[in-house]
């Protein structure tokens, strides 16, 4: 289960002030230390991996847990999983130094912020009972393409693109009414690609002194659109969705 | 840092202050974070990522089939949504959604799935 991928250099795991962190304690990436390179105030948090480095699937945990250290301490600018710089002097200049204003410009953006995953997904007995009792054209292709059994093929395959449009409306219908409910409680939202039963899954950004009211909102549209979706919320995490440098649109 | 009591968590809306299972931690850090013209990327490869092509949708022959033979699944006697209590019992819901696009993709025979066919899968 582990990749291999052979190199030898500075793994980083995102960026800080360097007065508001003075250490990380967390096992880094390929059991390595996690250190602080500092530059005018900046600092990358960082490991030295050795020469053979094969990317394992506790690193994933690794790289996140030193994440969530440091935003327990500080706002930082994470990294995505993997970014590794050849030596000590690149981290130092060609991203401390040469993006410092970029950097500035996020941590403060960052300030104060956490990000709060959600996913809505479906129950897809439950979703599809209402599918099947709210248009009388499945009903009836369920009822054909059961009858017909094995030369049912093309009734199954028009029942199935049936569902799939009314799946994809009702997946954006819901989307929406989730997003607009939270909006004004949030800075700044991510969507992800949902799954097949999912009708949202997002990222949101949410200032700290928000999240109860934003978990409140959450928790009223949640019991609105209950029992055919059902909400699972990780946070408050790192935002590593919103960590590109781009102006929020 | 976890928030202090923002309500227990319902059967509608669960809480977790730390994504737990691969693909929720993939979910937190692929791909999303600051972009470095790095030295070299490390890529997530050989690392089960089952549940990352679970999430994307292809309008296909193969859909269309998977969610008729859903359909033709159901029981229509239920007046309750007892599904709910099974999912509920399957643990990580990503895993869930992985199997249920596995278990649609399985081979049935036809004709098999109908209202007289009781047996349920899960």
């Amino acid at each position: 289960m582990a990749a291999s991928a052979t190199m030898t250099g500075v793994y980083v795991y995102g960026v800080v002030r360097a007065d508001e962190l003075p250490a990380v304690s967390a096992d880094g990436v390929g059991d390595s230390a996690v250190e602080l390179l500092e530059r005018d105030g900046l600092a990358a948090i960082v490991s030295r991996l050795p020469g053979e480095f094969r990317v394992k699937r506790r690193d994933l945990n690794r790289h996140l847990q030193v994440l969530e250290e440091a935003f327990g301490e500080t706002t930082v600018v994470p990294c995505a999983f993997g970014t590794v710089l050849a030596s000590d002097a690149d981290v130092e200049t060609a991203l401390l130094s040469e993006r410092r204003p970029e950097l500035e410009s996020a941590l403060s953006r960052l300030d104060g912020m956490v990000q709060l995953n959600v996913r809505a997904a479906y129950d897809q007995e439950a979703l599809l009972h209402e599918l099947v009792a709210g248009n009388t054209d499945v009903a009836r292709l369920r009822d054909e393409s059961i009858r017909l059994g094995d030369a049912g093929y093309h009734q199954r395959l028009r029942l199935g693109e049936l569902v799939a449009g009314l799946l994809d409306g009702r997946r954006a219908e819901d989307a929406e009414r989730i997003i607009s409910a939270v909006s004004r409680l949030s800075e700044d939202v991510a969507v992800d690609d949902p799954g097949e039963y999912d009708a949202l899954k997002a990222s949101f950004l949410v200032k700290r002194k928000q999240l109860d009211r934003f978990d409140e909102r959450l928790e009223k549209v949640a019991r609105e659109l209950q029992p055919v979706l059902r909400f699972e919320v990780i946070g408050p995490l790192p935002p590593t969705a919103f960590a590109g440098t781009a102006a929020a649109p | 840092m976890a928030i202090a009591t923002r309500g227990t968590s319902s059967n509608y809306l669960q809480r977790a202050p730390s994504p737990s299972g691969l693909a929720e931690v993939l979910d937190v850090i692929l791909d999303k974070g600051l972009v470095i013209d790095a030295y070299v990327r490390v890529s997530v490869i050989g690392i089960e990522v089952l549940t990352i092509d679970a999430r994307i949708v292809i309008a296909s022959v193969d859909t269309y089939l998977r969610f008729a033979e859903a359909v033709n699944r159901l029981d229509l006697a239920q007046t309750e949504t007892a599904g709910i209590e099974e999912l509920r019992d399957g643990g990580k819901s990503a895993k869930r959604k992985s199997e249920g696009a596995l278990e649609g993709a399985k081979e049935k025979i036809p004709g098999m799935s109908s209202d007289k066919d009781k047996e349920r899968s899960r």
